[in-house]
């Protein structure tokens, strides 16, 4: 297991747990063909890289590519990226829409799900000339499902990690191509951890990516117990409410477990104050001497030196 | 004012500080987790709020228009 150091945590970890071993007996059958095209689908920073690094390796393997954009994100670049070196680019927000476009390729292609919370149907995982990856956010088999980063911090993890899996009809249940590690710091927040493992799974994939195509990656699978938690999109840590009288270290977990900046993926979490209902517009760890008194403002001590500041208002 | 922002600028992002032209998101000067920390600084540094609606690409095009948000936002 090699070691690699991260910038920014200083700290050492085991990295890579490249875990290969031959495809199983039920995993799509080679067709002894190259890759014709390659389909990339998703959003956010893991999906530009994958389509730079997909549109760098065209020329070597011969593929053709597209860009399909199912999520639309406010911040999203990949149109100027595909606009800028000639990819073409879809975009299908409609799930039928999209299950039909894809059921009508007819060459033999890999399909790239980024960062992509379209969920392929059988009939389609099931094609022998469509190879279907994806990565997600959690080192399978912990953690399938929805926001894994989440519940990652809120169970106190302290380290969590990404996976390239192969797609299969069940979630987030085909084998393993390629898992990385990284830590959970003390004051990370949803997002950050977020970005992290975005990284994490960009370098993964270009380490990755010349055994996919060449149909030589020893995949592993992932033995999981049957009954294992899925973890769905509405649910919420806590149901997104904390009693004053918790301890602040879990609070200050609840509240950055569900903190993805504006992105209003959780609701703001709740508490009462004073008998009356209200919502945590802002958190912060601060220095004890930083203290300053103010209109909507709470102070719970968090460890020896810090204090948990709470911006709140009433419902 | 300008000076706290651009402080907080050059602590997530100091290449903003130089940036003189009109997208910092697609010229790849600042991402979306970059933007989260500085609305983040910004509220925290000037109490103020700044609605999701305003976390958009224009409003983060160059480091004018985030302190015209701010500026805009303050005197509301």
């Amino acid at each position: 297991m090699r070691q690699e150091t991260f910038e920014g945590l200083k700290t050492t970890f085991p990295m890579a747990l490249t875990i290969e071993k031959e495809k199983g007996a039920e995993s799509r059958v080679s067709t002894n063909e190259t890759f014709q095209k390659i389909v990339i689908l998703g959003y956010g920073k893991v999906t530009g890289e994958v389509l730079q690094y997909v549109y760098d390796r065209k020329k070597e393997y011969g593929y053709e590519m597209e860009f399909i954009e199912h999520e639309i994100h406010s911040f999203s670049i990949t149109e100027k990226i595909c606009a800028e070196r000639g990819i073409p680019f879809h975009r299908i927000t409609d799930k039928k829409e999209l299950t039909a476009s894809l059921d009508r390729i007819t060459d033999k292609t890999l399909i790239v799900s980024a960062s992509n919370n379209f969920l392929f149907p059988a009939s389609l995982v099931e094609k022998a000339h469509i190879t279907i990856v994806n990565f997600h956010n959690a080192l399978l088999p912990d953690y399938p499902g929805r926001n894994a980063p989440t519940w990652a911090i809120y169970r106190g993890e302290k380290t969590t990690g990404i996976t390239w899996h192969y797609v299969t009809a069940g979630v987030d249940e085909g084998s393993i191509i390629i898992q990385k590690q990284c830590e959970i710091t003390d004051d990370m927040k949803a997002y950050e951890l977020t970005e992290k493992l975005m990284d994490l799974a960009a370098e993964a994939f270009r380490e990755c990516f010349g055994r996919i195509l060449e149909e030589s990656v020893q995949a592993r699978e992932q033995g999981f117990d049957p009954g294992r938690r899925m973890y769905r999109s509405r649910e919420v840590p806590a149901d997104g409410h904390f009693s004053l009288t918790d301890q602040p270290e879990a609070i200050y977990c609840l509240l950055r477990s569900v903190d993805y900046g504006k992105n209003d993926l959780f609701p703001l979490v709740r508490t009462r104050i004073d008998g009356r209902e209200a919502e945590i517009t802002r958190y912060r760890r601060i220095p004890t001497d930083r203290r300053k008194e103010g209109e909507g403002l709470l102070y719970l001590p968090l460890g020896a030196d810090s204090l948990l500041k709470l911006k709140y208002r009433f419902l | 004012m300008e000076e706290k922002i651009l402080e907080i600028l050059e602590e997530h992002c100091e290449e903003a500080l130089d940036y003189d032209g009109d997208n910092m998101m697609e010229d790849g000067v600042i991402d979306s987790f970059t933007v989260i920390n500085v609305v983040s600084d910004l509220e925290e540094e000037f109490d103020i709020e700044i609605d999701a609606k305003y976390v958009v690409a224009e409003n983060f095009r160059n480091k004018e228009a985030i302190i015209a948000l701010v500026q805009k936002l303050l005197e509301e």
